[in-house]
């Protein structure tokens, strides 16, 4: 057990070393307050009134009435990319945040470790949000996105579904190894 | 035939080190490091003196003496890094002091748990396992390190980065090889147990061959109370975490 932790330890170390070198983390850092470079695609997040339509049903609705898949098709991969954009600005702005606290609580002579914990966990949390919203609308597409429920009830029918697939190809095999 | 060249690289190595840190006056820049690599440089002659004509008796006591000498010398390397490294950023400094306290303290709790398990640990650990879970220790303090380093976007001169990636990877590198490699028997993990300190040697020489500042820190940045900053991250938190969560129930 202490032979697998030391592993463990030393493989970490040598892999964060070589990501720190390639990325560039340790280098001589530009030391100007304004953005870096990961967070220049951060810019202001997009207007409310945007984001609700984007993940309205109304539009979606509309849409289907018209009885067009064609039209059902791009309209549906067209809001995709939008709200995977938004996402994007969203975890980017997520970034940029604390980047900007961490540049300027660096030089706090009264930082509190406990306040910072809490600022890490929330970063923590909010980024894994973003991740788990992006992988939501790939897979479900944004106007289906009433609520993470709904998310996971289409996860789960997925699954099911995938499920169902490989039994019915397990079956077909049985049937076919059979017949021969 | 292998080992001897190492050997003998090394000591070429470290004394060139040595030589370059005189000429470019980096050893007063950097005077912990520069100790460190004479002790190292020093333990090659003893551990020979010793293996050459007391090999039965002094040889074995000798090269664990200088090895934990070289062991401890090397925390006080990574004391240094952090010393040199957050001079211009207390807050910085105050967070990677509780890091590193909170991974003493659990690396204490460890120990006293397994003592605690078993009173007779001490008596059946060997010199190497004892320098597998020390090196280990020190493995986790150098990560807890650079996370810390990184999270607050902390600049690195060439010199320093160059301390850090050698220390890091030598210590890495070591973890690894004390975990495979045999008490007797020159197998593949004997050698590279060797070779990892001709790593960190080369990767030493390439950084510090000469001096190069540290970026200063920007003074002119008025000093915010903590707390307002605290509240302001918190509070542009919240505004995301508002959004996403109408998104999440819309």
């Amino acid at each position: 057990m202490i032979e697998f932790g030391s592993v463990i330890a030393g493989a970490v170390l040598l892999l964060l070393l070589m990501v720190a070198t390639l990325r560039g983390w340790l280098a001589s850092r530009s030391l100007e307050p304004g953005r870096a470079a990961s967070e220049e695609g951060a810019s202001e997040p997009c207007p409310a009134e945007l984001v609700d339509r984007v993940f309205s049903r109304a539009d979606w609705e509309f849409v289907r009435g018209l009885q067009a898949r064609g039209i059902e098709r791009l309209f549906q991969q067209e809001r995709k990319k939008i709200a995977l954009v938004w996402v994007g600005q969203t975890s980017a702005l997520i970034r940029r945040v604390i980047g900007e606290h961490a540049r300027a609580a660096r030089q706090s002579k009264n930082l509190e470790f406990s306040t910072e914990i809490k600022i890490v966990a929330q970063f923590l949390v909010l980024m894994a949000v973003c991740g788990i919203l992006s992988a939501a609308i790939q897979i479900a597409g944004p106007m289906p996105l009433g609520g993470l429920a709904h998310f996971a009830q289409r996860l789960s029918q997925r699954v099911s579904k995938l499920q169902e697939t490989f039994q019915a190809g397990d079956l077909a095999n049985a049937g076919e190894t059979g017949s021969a | 035939m292998l080992s001897q060249t190492i050997w003998w690289t090394s000591n070429v190595l470290e004394v060139c080190l040595l030589a370059r840190g005189v000429s470019s006056r980096l050893i007063f820049r950097y005077p912990v490091f520069y100790t460190y690599l004479f002790l190292v440089l020093l333990q090659s002659p003893i551990r020979a003196v010793a293996y050459r004509w007391y090999s039965d008796t002094w040889y074995g006591p000798v090269y664990w003496t200088t090895e934990f000498m070289g062991l401890a010398m090397g925390s006080v390397v990574v004391f240094e890094i952090y010393r040199v490294a957050l001079a211009a950023y207390p807050g910085t400094a105050k967070m990677a002091r509780n890091v590193l306290l909170f991974v003493f303290l659990l690396a204490l709790a460890k120990c006293g748990a397994a003592l605690w398990g078993d009173p007779h640990l001490l008596d059946d650990t060997t010199p190497l396992q004892m320098e597998r879970a020390l090196r280990t220790v020190q493995a986790i303090a150098i990560v807890a390190l650079i996370t810390v380093f990184v999270s607050y976007s902390i600049p690195f001169g060439r010199n320093l980065r160059g301390v850090l990636l050698g220390y890091g990877l030598f210590i890495g590198e070591r973890v690894i090889c004390l975990t495979f490699v045999s008490a007797a028997g020159k197998d593949f993990w004997f050698y590279a147990y060797s070779a990892s300190y001709l790593v960190a040697l080369s990767l030493w020489l390439g950084h510090l061959w000469s001096y190069q500042a540290i970026p200063e820190a920007e003074r002119a940045q008025l000093e915010r109370e903590y707390q307002m900053i605290a509240k302001a991250t918190q509070r542009r938190l919240q505004e995301v975490r508002g959004q996403l969560r109408k998104v999440v129930r819309s």
